[in-house]
């Protein structure tokens, strides 16, 4: 009789570990998206502010012809080029705050700091994104998740390479 | 885009009416965000609940004396602290919680415990890899884990994170308010023909007193003027007598120093050491000393070799040798024009810790963590069975 209690009580336990991993991923998951979400509109907010610096600024044609198109890929793209667009975007940008700190070109003040601020804020959120996408990797790599699959049909979250040491 | 209006909650692990550096570090930030419109409110375990010094601050309960890395460490836990907690998160209606170091077991744990929605987490420490925490590391995964967002406050800090739970972090330091420092003056109280400071509590061990007093005959063969001013909390009269008579005479106590006494303080000395062994995975006090345009002397302990630059901003010495932190005593002393180029370039280092730099990086970090909902309410509310009751 005992016998069959602790049994019953093991199973009880384990379902109850299986459960608690499963809503730890799940929360993992759902990280993993609105981080991305948040991340993805503050590079179309980039992607917008370039162009709008290309149109206001008395760019060269090469540099202005770099931004427009980079930024014009960056909010096209399909998902998987995403990396490659917004990398050459960062690139491009980089180009122009470097010119206009030393006096190259001239930007308005008001999109210059716009565009500081911006950049500032995607260097944070691709950070905390691409920590969330290991910590579901990370997690998902267990023999317990992958055993009794945990994961469900849930995808495995895109892993971009976005260089931050460009912003 | 700027973060909206938003109640903010802050959880302090450590005892809010003992000086620290991570009670300054939340009182500033809360005044700051106070300042900018938001709505902020702060627990942490206070020993004398008649007398809270801040009307945003909330009491859960008295501290408990524990030892923790090399110090006393005043943190609450057990039932009270957990119900305090738990009432406190249930009756505020915050958009997002601030938990700093959550991985001690204090009020930070267990409000990421308890708490479900938006929680970005400050990691303060760094230390080598420590058995207590990696026994601690599977039970307290799925909890930090829970962080929406995580802040290391130096490289450190980051590493003891990665280290420990495999998880990163984005590095934003400490803040100060540099406009206090920019007006520090030189007072006679202060200085002496040649003078060095040191500022902390100067009883504990990992802080270093003995080892620049055990430097000073060595200093003083060179320089015999030379005067040791001890500022910081602790027992002056105990602590006097176990110096060695020999340069007894050279050491002047002043006491604890205010906020803007310190600036000064600072700003008088001729060098100011700080000889901590350990143990420090910032040092905000580096930060202050180059704000008030110091010139600074520091072990080369991971954590102020990083604040330093490797020695750019002040000289650094092999960390626990007497020997080392004497010469770099005398040859800083009689170069002058170096001393004050390297404080020059302190100081306008420094500006990139004021607070409206640091606080804006924190600002942005909450924005990240607010896009996955607005709102924080005990876990257990959501559970299945919960639910499923209150359908009825």
């Amino acid at each position: 009789m005992t016998n069959y209690l602790v049994i019953a009580i093991i199973v009880l336990i384990f379902a109850w570990y299986l459960s608690f991993s499963a809503s730890r991923l799940d929360r993992l998951h759902h990280r993993v998206e609105t981080s991305w979400e948040h991340l993805d509109a503050l590079l179309q907010r980039r992607a917008a502010l370039a162009l709008e610096i290309a149109h206001q600024s008395d760019l060269d044609p090469a540099l202005d012809l770099l931004l427009t198109a980079s930024a014009y890929e960056s909010r096209e793209a399909p998902m998987a080029d995403r990396n490659e667009a917004e990398s050459l975007l960062s690139e491009s940008l980089k180009v122009l705050r470097e010119s206009a700190v030393s006096g190259e070109i001239t930007i308005k003040v008001a999109l210059l700091d716009r565009l500081v601020d911006v950049t500032e804020k995607i260097r944070i959120a691709i950070a905390i994104h691409l920590e969330s996408v290991s910590a579901v990797e990370n997690l998902r790599k267990k023999f317990v998740f992958k055993f009794f699959k945990l994961a469900g049909r849930a995808k495995l979250p895109f892993h971009y390479s976005f260089e931050d040491d460009q912003l | 885009m700027t973060l909206p209006r938003s109640k903010i909650g802050m959880v302090c692990p450590y005892g809010w009416d003992t000086p620290g550096g991570v009670q300054i570090h939340i009182k500033e930030l809360a005044e700051y965000f106070i300042a900018k419109g938001h709505e902020v409110s702060v627990i942490a375990p206070v020993t004398d609940e008649n007398f809270l010094t801040e009307p945003w601050l909330v009491s859960a309960g008295r501290p408990l004396a524990v030892p923790f890395n090399g110090s006393i460490a005043r943190v609450a836990f057990g039932p009270v602290a957990t119900s305090r907690v738990r009432q406190w998160i249930a009756s505020n209606d915050f958009d997002l919680l601030h938990l700093h170091q959550p991985e001690i077991p204090s009020l930070s744990l267990i409000a990421c415990w308890s708490g479900q929605g938006p929680m970005v987490g400050t990691f303060h420490t760094a230390a080598a890899k420590q058995r207590t925490l990696v026994a601690a590391g599977p039970i307290l995964e799925p909890v930090i884990e829970k962080l929406t967002a995580r802040i290391a406050v130096s490289e450190m800090a980051r590493t003891t994170l990665r280290e420990h739970f495999q998880t990163d972090a984005v590095v934003i330091p400490n803040g100060i308010d540099s406009a206090k420092y920019a007006s520090a003056t030189k007072r006679a109280e202060y200085s002496s023909p040649v003078s060095l400071g040191f500022l902390g509590r100067f009883e504990e061990p990992r802080k270093g007193l003995n080892l620049l007093i055990s430097a000073l005959p060595a200093i003083a063969r060179f320089f015999p003027d030379i005067e040791l001013i001890v500022a910081g909390p602790g027992n002056i009269e105990s602590m006097r007598k176990s110096i060695p008579s020999n340069v007894r005479s050279r050491i002047r106590f002043v006491g604890m120093l205010s906020e803007a006494q310190k600036a000064d303080f600072l700003r008088s000395v001729d060098i100011y050491v700080a000889p901590n062994t350990g143990g420090e995975s910032f040092g905000i006090i580096l930060i202050e000393a180059m704000a008030a345009g110091a010139a600074i002397l520091a072990s080369d302990i991971p954590a102020f070799a990083e604040v330093l630059q490797g020695g750019e901003y002040g000289n650094l010495f092999t960390s626990e040798s007497a020997q080392s932190l004497a010469h770099n005593v005398v040859s800083m002393l009689k170069d002058a024009p170096l001393r004050r180029v390297k404080s020059g370039c302190a100081l306008a280092a420094s500006e990139r810790y004021d607070w409206k730099n640091v606080a804006s990086e924190i600002s942005d970090v909450y924005e990240v963590a607010l896009a996955s909902g607005r709102g924080v309410s005990l876990g257990s509310d959501n559970r299945g069975w919960k639910r499923f009751k209150s359908n009825d």
